[in-house]
């Protein structure tokens, strides 16, 4: 079954905005603040005398939630990447895990932008787009507004053009 | 159209009601859901009047509530279209084009059937989502079949001639009971047929288990309820319990085994019972089952994308299975409810000779698969000898730490442990798949064995998914989305070297830009077209 030479699929084109680095990074803020609160929160309920327990586990989570912190967005930065061809939209997303996601334009229906208040303080956006497979959406995080906004404009025209959605 | 039930499709702008004797199933149907509470009340005896009339006046407004439903609940079908208009407060209009509709389900649960209706749910194209059906509970049968007949009908004519001829194809005037079933001077082929000795598939399934869980749970809550009961099954627990550890287990297991098998065998009298399906010159597939509760599916063949070949542990060591349709239409909820089944579970040799009828691929069905190689094997025992092996660690430690750890722990926690290779080496066993010039086969799973033909003409997107350790061992799982069945069909451990070619074979267009090396595709027939 093997071909003598192997086709690759490349990366696709573009990397998102530099600034999504800082949206990632907040968003695992937010998570570490949560693991924070579920120590202090254990802190105040333990009534035995040893606090030894406590403080090797603060100790191994504040290592493990830097490392995140510092290792994540970077990651992430360097995965995540999208492409829009002639005749299919393109994502690669994930740091650990990493995932391609290939749909063709014919078969686009609804684009969305979305913008948290997070993603508003940077002028970043994310563009959802979906097909008629509730498993088949892609998603684009952390591109420059206008990027955006000129995204959704060119795949709206191409989902306007669309005929038949393999129903 | 001698009984005066004039033609729904063609032409009739009147709005019409659902049929006014749903005013005398909707009350029943309320008061049979509370039956049990009001049963509870009634035998403890302790409940003060104030509480009775509490669930007496709640019933009294759903009764109400039942009534307002169908005061404010109109359709018609005109002009193309079929519109549903629901609602006092929130008022909602459902529309849906007449050729978006992929299925037609006509239910006739028990009360319908005794007054002589039958319940009437529309499945249209993009189902997956959940929100397209549109529900008629419910119509005289007469007026649900001749229904389900037109808009068939106009589905199978959709791309030829608009105007639909008068004669639909289904008898108004059959006698109820079968009335949800196809008329009989109707053209068919007959491709499935209930044999009754199938029954001994039941017990292997695990409906039993789910219904007898079921039932466990909600007597449990009304025993505790009812002293008198709750002391009469502990005496039978103590009596028991006192002929010893071994012989107690043994009966009930015994007894466990007996409910279960009885649940399931009558679970699938009454589920399959006459279950029938047939092939219609229209381009439907129709099927009719249920001994109390019938149930009639059509399912427009042009739309179905695929089969499912399902063999769950039980049913595959008996050499059976059971197939399903991957088509849009029937929804989430709908693919619950069974409405996606194309056979009960039977012999398997009965389920592939259905799936070539359905799908027409005698090599997709049957044909061999092309398995993942050892990288997949390797990673099929690693995850399945590691967390056993964890477990069976803990449990030794766990040992040495308390001393009096029964046996019976430490050996149920050093199981899974004997039995994972056996496990690994199966799931290998099933990993594959194949490309056929028109479908997509993929085949995986030990407890819940699954061989999905999909036609690669469905296939509308495609997602490589690398973990960390798929990427070290130079695997793929590659996804074929879908707007059918379960939305996404997945070839789980694809090496490397074999993942990108079929990812471009499902997408040839989109990949003939985003490949670095010149790739042959395997063709399809839409390429050889």
């Amino acid at each position: 079954m093997t071909a003598p030479e192997i086709p690759q699929l490349r990366e696709p084109a573009n990397l998102v905005c530099p600034r999504a680095r800082w949206l990632w990074l907040a968003g695992g803020v937010g998570e570490a603040v949560l693991l924070a609160a579920l120590q202090v929160g254990w802190w105040f309920i333990d009534q035995r005398g040893s606090r030894t327990p406590h403080i090797i586990v603060a100790v191994v989570l504040g290592v493990l939630a830097l490392a995140y912190l510092v290792v994540m967005p970077i990651w992430r930065y360097r995965v995540h990447r999208w492409e829009v061809t002639s005749s299919a939209v393109y994502t690669q997303t994930g740091w650990i895990s990493q995932e391609r996601r290939i749909a063709p334009l014919s078969r686009v229906q609804t684009v969305d932008l979305t913008r948290g208040p997070i993603a508003q303080l940077l002028r970043l956006a994310t563009v959802r787009v979906t097909t008629a497979s509730a498993a088949g959406h892609l998603v684009v995080h952390g591109l420059d507004q206008d990027e955006a906004a000129a995204l959704v404009e060119r795949l709206t025209a191409a989902a306007a053009a669309e005929r038949g959605d393999a129903t | 159209m001698s009984d005066g039930i004039p033609p729904i499709l063609a032409g009739d702008p009147q709005w019409r009601r659902l049929d006014a004797r749903m005013l005398l199933v909707h009350p029943v149907q309320e008061a049979v859901r509370f039956l049990p509470a009001l049963l509870v009340v009634f035998l403890s005896g302790r409940s003060s009047d104030r509480s009775q009339w509490w669930d007496l006046g709640i019933l009294a407004i759903i009764v109400v509530l039942g009534i307002m439903r169908w005061v404010t609940t109109r359709y018609r079908i005109w002009g193309g279209q079929i519109e549903l208009r629901q609602g006092l407060v929130n008022r909602r209009l459902l529309t849906t084009p007449a050729d978006r509709v992929r299925t037609v389900d006509v239910t006739a649960p028990i009360w319908h059937r005794a007054l002589g209706l039958a319940r009437v749910e529309i499945g249209t194209a993009g189902g997956g989502l959940g929100a397209h059906r549109i529900v008629l509970d419910a119509l005289a049968a007469p007026v649900a079949a001749q229904l389900r007949g037109e808009l068939l009908h106009r589905v199978a004519t959709a791309d030829g001639p608009a105007d639909v001829p008068a004669d639909a194809p289904d008898s108004p005037d059959a006698e109820p009971r079968v009335s949800v079933g196809p008329a009989v001077d109707e053209p068919e082929e007959v491709l499935v047929r209930l044999d009754p000795a199938w029954v001994r598939y039941a017990p292997l399934t695990t409906s039993g288990l789910v219904s007898a869980a079921a039932i466990w749970g909600v007597s449990a809550q009304y025993i505790g309820q009812v002293d008198e009961l709750k002391d009469r099954v502990e005496g039978a627990v103590d009596r028991v319990a006192a002929l010893g550890v071994g012989v107690a287990a043994l009966a009930g297991f015994l007894s466990a085994l007996i409910a279960v098998s009885v649940l399931a065998v009558s679970g699938y009298v009454l589920t399959y019972w006459g279950f029938r399906l047939t092939r219609h010159t229209g381009g439907t597939l129709h099927i009719s089952r249920g001994l109390i509760t019938a149930r009639a599916t059509s399912l427009e063949e042009r739309r179905i994308r695929g089969v499912e070949i399902g063999q769950p542990l039980g049913l595959r060591l008996a050499g059976a299975a059971r197939l399903s349709a991957a088509t849009s239409g029937l929804g989430q909820e709908g693919a619950r409810s069974g409405s996606d089944w194309l056979t009960p579970p039977a012999p398997a040799e009965v389920v592939d000779r259905t799936a070539v009828e359905v799908v027409g691929d005698e090599v997709a069905v049957r044909g061999p698969l092309l398995s993942h190689g050892p990288a997949a094997r390797r990673r099929r025992f690693t995850r399945a000898i590691l967390p056993a092996a964890v477990l069976c660690a803990a449990t030794l430690l766990l040992t040495r730490a308390t001393d009096d750890l029964p046996t019976a722990l430490v050996v149920a926690g050093c199981l899974p442990l004997l039995a994972s290779p056996w496990l690994a080496a199966d799931r290998y066993a099933a990993l594959g798949h194949a490309l056929t010039p028109r479908h997509l086969v993929v085949r995986s799973g030990t407890f819940d064995r699954r061989r999905v033909v999909l036609a690669r003409e469905g296939v509308i997107g495609v997602t490589i998914r690398e973990s960390f350790f798929q990427r070290r061992a130079g695997l793929a799982t590659v996804t074929a989305t879908t707007a059918v069945g379960r939305q996404h069909y997945d070839a789980i451990d694809v090496p490397a070297e074999l993942s990108t070619g079929l990812a471009a074979d499902l997408l040839p267009g989109p990949f003939a830009e985003l490949l670095d090396a010149e790739h042959v595709p395997q063709p399809s027939s839409s390429d050889r077209a």
